[in-house]
């Protein structure tokens, strides 16, 4: 049982955390990962709220819980805090809003065209920065008119198989809500590179992975997400089946944040954790052998590859790379950003939008001076967040693997 | 082609990543938060108390250093040393004579190598010294730093406090926020144009390390030009820039060259039980979603000492490796284990895994544990790494000779 609190006495104040922490760099508004957490923490009361604002400038991104030499859950703490404030007030129509992407998302998509050219527009996202204070200068997804699973209705299972069938190949698909609602294509993508590879995908049912609301501090509605999916998806597990996903956050959510963040730590979450798999994760430690026997066509680009903070804090390095690597023809160099900034939804914050803005610089301006062709990220929010800053596309990792595979 | 896992993301295991890939081997780097690169002043102690060339040649034959022997220290250094120099973060100095290099408390630091930039405050040159504090910033004094070093005889001029073109800031800053700060051109411009009046007849300036994260040489150059005097940083509290640059710089260079690196994960050995004579097998990493075996042909621990993790001092006298459960070289009971005075050579300071010429793990019979685990570093019994100065030496010689063992 993993209790962030517990993890406070750990702390040495060494402030590893407070040097690698991406808002105290750019902000004094920020006190930094340890001054409001561990160090906060010990003058707090249980289920109090902590009395340091300057929490609230904590994006969430996680990379203080990364860096600790000494196993103090830095982030989960500070998350669990927010979230004490957060049950003390009533929440903004805002971010009720942004933290529920698969509303916005079953909403909008049947009016997905009407919808994308109102939000577009300049009247509407100034009218939008007024009323709701959502930022006019961060990016905004637009709506697929098709979703996901409308698109691939034949593969979308309530259970998994039987006992008996042959499971063996068999991969379970975790779109998100990115990939459901606003990507359709990628997740489709995907979908064939894992068939390519002899796997058969099933789309489990699963609701939003709640992260948005979790970062938040919405923990009671992030927690029923959390739990529908662990439900649903603990069968599939049980058998055997792994879950895989292209969003790193998504399966972050279901490898450590449902068990770590919102203390749901039981069988059936345990079970789950320990099959799900980041989309490139699955394919270099489970696919070894496919990949090797793969030949890549050859792609002549200049690329830099910017690594999600929520990938960084899966623990298994940047898998991504090993693939991309193979790819003839393409020179990767890394992004010199420790997180992009947007942090999910951190940045469309007005009062947030510069401070995020500021995190992620330094890949802007190394996206701009190196001339490079394009950018690669795993995570969508980065990668929006990105594109809109640089003016460069920004593509999944695997969108480029999928065409040096000949898949279109 | 041959795989290797290091264990341990300081210095020496940042250096055995880079020495092995070098050499032509598959490397894959497993940290679990930062290392103590981040903790540390930057500089190569190889031997504090006396000359290193001289005294090295004196040490029982159980020491690390005579383990690895004289050349691996040589050539080791002579690698880092270049790759620094390519880096544009020139080191200075050699191992027949240290620098003497003023700390943040007013004493003298004696080390091999340094960055040029801490290596200018040498005080072998006779060259009359100035101390300067900078406006806002807590974590140096120079007059401490000017009456302790009087009182040690060195001719030293004054203290002075310099003001910086900061807006009113919200909390006090950091080292790390000064850097970044330093980075900036139009920032050094007027840091140039503020000092440069108060700096009248002074020959030599030392200010705290915080000239700059990204392109310190750069700053360093710049600002010594603008102010037309030899100008000289001192470490700071931790984390402390020298150390961090050099992580940095060592860090992307192992990326660069191919190393894979993992970030976050606790590692636990594994050791193939059948193999005769015993092997390890790879290692367990416990990512974020649970358990991920990892296979090696070659595991190096760079786990470190006390101070870092790779020994677990317990509550029940016993002291133990934390990735195999190696035996280690310790005094049984706990008061054995620190001496009675701190100012004292501390007893624990000696324990640790002793090891052969190859840097192989020995047992109680003498004969390596597992042929194909090698250590490095601080896990490493027989040195008291404070008391000797000699931490940082002992890193990169024993990584050094771990490689040329292991990879032959």
């Amino acid at each position: 049982m993993i209790r962030p609190d517990l993890t406070t006495d750990q702390c040495l104040k060494c402030n590893i955390c407070t040097s690698a922490c991406p808002v105290a760099s750019v902000s004094d508004d920020f006190l930094g990962p340890k001054a409001v957490g561990p160090q906060a923490a010990r003058y707090r009361y249980p289920h109090r709220p902590p009395s340091v604002p300057s929490l609230t400038w904590c994006s969430g991104c996680g990379i203080c819980s990364l860096v600790c030499p000494h196993g103090v859950a830095v982030a989960e703490i500070n998350i669990q805090a927010k979230a004490e404030i957060e049950k003390r007030r009533k929440t903004y129509l805002r971010d009720y809003l942004i933290s529920r992407p698969e509303l916005l998302g079953r909403l909008a998509s049947p009016i997905a065209s009407l919808a994308n050219k109102s939000l577009s527009s300049r009247p509407m996202r100034w009218l939008l920065e007024k009323s709701l204070a959502i930022s006019s200068n961060a990016p905004l997804p637009t709506f697929a008119s098709q979703s996901l699973r409308t698109r691939l209705r034949s593969k979308c299972v309530d259970t998994p198989p039987d006992p008996g069938l042959e499971s063996d190949q068999m991969v379970a698909f975790f779109h998100g809500c990115s990939s459901n609602y606003y990507e359709p294509d990628l997740g489709i993508l995907a979908v064939t590179i894992l068939e390519q590879l002899g796997q058969s995908v099933i789309i489990p049912p699963q609701k939003c992975c709640g992260l948005p609301l979790q970062s938040n501090g919405l923990l009671t509605a992030a927690r029923r997400y959390a739990q529908a999916n662990i439900s649903w998806l603990a069968p599939f597990a049980r058998r055997g089946i792994p879950i895989v996903g292209t969003s790193t956050s998504c399966t972050l959510s279901l490898k450590h944040d449902y068990r770590v963040i919102l203390g749901l730590q039981d069988d059936e979450s345990n079970i789950v954790a320990s099959s799900t798999f980041d989309f490139f994760e699955f394919l270099t430690h489970q696919l070894a052998d496919e990949i090797d026997q793969l030949d890549f066509k050859p792609l002549i680009a200049d690329v830099i590859y910017h690594p999600p903070c929520q990938l960084r804090s899966h623990g298994i390095g940047f898998p991504a790379l090993k693939i991309l690597e193979r790819i003839p023809g393409l020179q990767i160099r890394l992004s010199e950003s420790d997180c992009c900034g947007v942090a999910g939804t951190y940045g469309i914050k007005q009062e947030k939008s510069l401070v995020a803005y500021n995190v992620g610089r330094t890949i802007f301006e190394q996206a701009k001076q190196s001339e490079v062709d394009f950018v690669l990220s795993d995570s969508e929010t980065c990668r929006w967040w990105i594109a809109k800053h640089t003016g460069l596309p920004v593509y999944h990792p695997l969108e480029i693997m999928a065409k040096a595979m000949d898949i279109v | 082609m041959t795989e290797i896992v290091v264990v341990g993301g300081g210095l020496t295991g940042l250096l055995a990543s880079i020495f092995a890939v070098d050499r032509g081997a598959k490397v894959t780097l497993v940290a679990r938060g930062r290392g103590g690169l981040t903790l540390s002043h930057g500089c190569i102690d190889v031997w504090g108390k006396a000359t290193p060339s001289r005294a090295l040649s004196r040490l029982r034959m159980s020491h690390p250093y005579r383990l690895a022997g004289a050349e691996s220290l040589r050539t080791g250094l002579e690698f880092l040393r270049d790759l620094c120099h390519q880096a544009d973060l020139p080191y200075i100095g050699n191992i027949s004579r240290n620098l003497r290099l003023p700390t943040a408390l007013g004493t003298i630091h004696t080390s091999a190598l340094a960055p040029k930039s801490l290596a200018l405050g040498d005080l072998r040159d006779n060259t009359p010294i100035t101390i300067a504090g900078v406006d806002g910033f807590r974590d140096f004094y120079p007059e401490l730093v000017v009456a302790n070093l009087l009182k040690a005889g060195i001719a030293i001029n004054d203290a002075l406090q310099l003001p910086l073109p900061l807006s009113a800031a919200r909390r006090d800053p950091y080292a790390m926020d000064l850097a970044r700060s330093f980075d900036d051109q139009h920032f050094r411009d007027e840091v140039a144009r503020i000092w440069k009046p108060r700096l009248s007849g002074i020959k030599r300036l030392g200010v705290p390390a915080i000239l700059g994260l990204f392109n310190p040489q750069l700053a360093h150059e710049e600002l010594q030009e603008r102010l037309g005097m030899a100008l000289f940083e001192i470490p700071t509290l931790p984390p402390s820039l020298p150390g961090l640059r050099l992580e940095r710089l060592l860090q992307r260079k192992a990326m660069e060259m191919g190393v894979f690196v993992i970030e976050g994960p606790k590692v636990l050995g594994r050791v193939d039980g059948s193999a005769k004579p015993a092997r390890v097998s790879g290692v367990v990493l416990q990512t974020a979603g649970g358990a991920r075996t990892l296979t090696a042909d070659i595991v190096l621990l760079a786990t470190g000492g006390v101070l870092h993790g790779g020994l677990v001092f317990q509550q029940n006298g016993r002291v133990q490796e934390s990735v195999l459960d190696l035996p280690v070289s310790y005094d049984e009971g706990r008061q054995h284990w620190t001496a009675y005075s701190p100012l004292e050579t501390q007893p624990y300071a000696n324990y640790g895994l002793r090891v052969n010429e190859q840097m192989q793990p020995l047992g109680a019979d003498g004969l390596p544990i597992y042929t194909n685990l090698f250590c490095a570093g601080g896990l490493i019994a027989g040195a008291d790494r404070s008391g000797e100065g000699s931490r940082q030496g002992i890193g990169v010689a024993t990584a050094y000779r771990a490689i040329e063992a292991a990879l032959g």
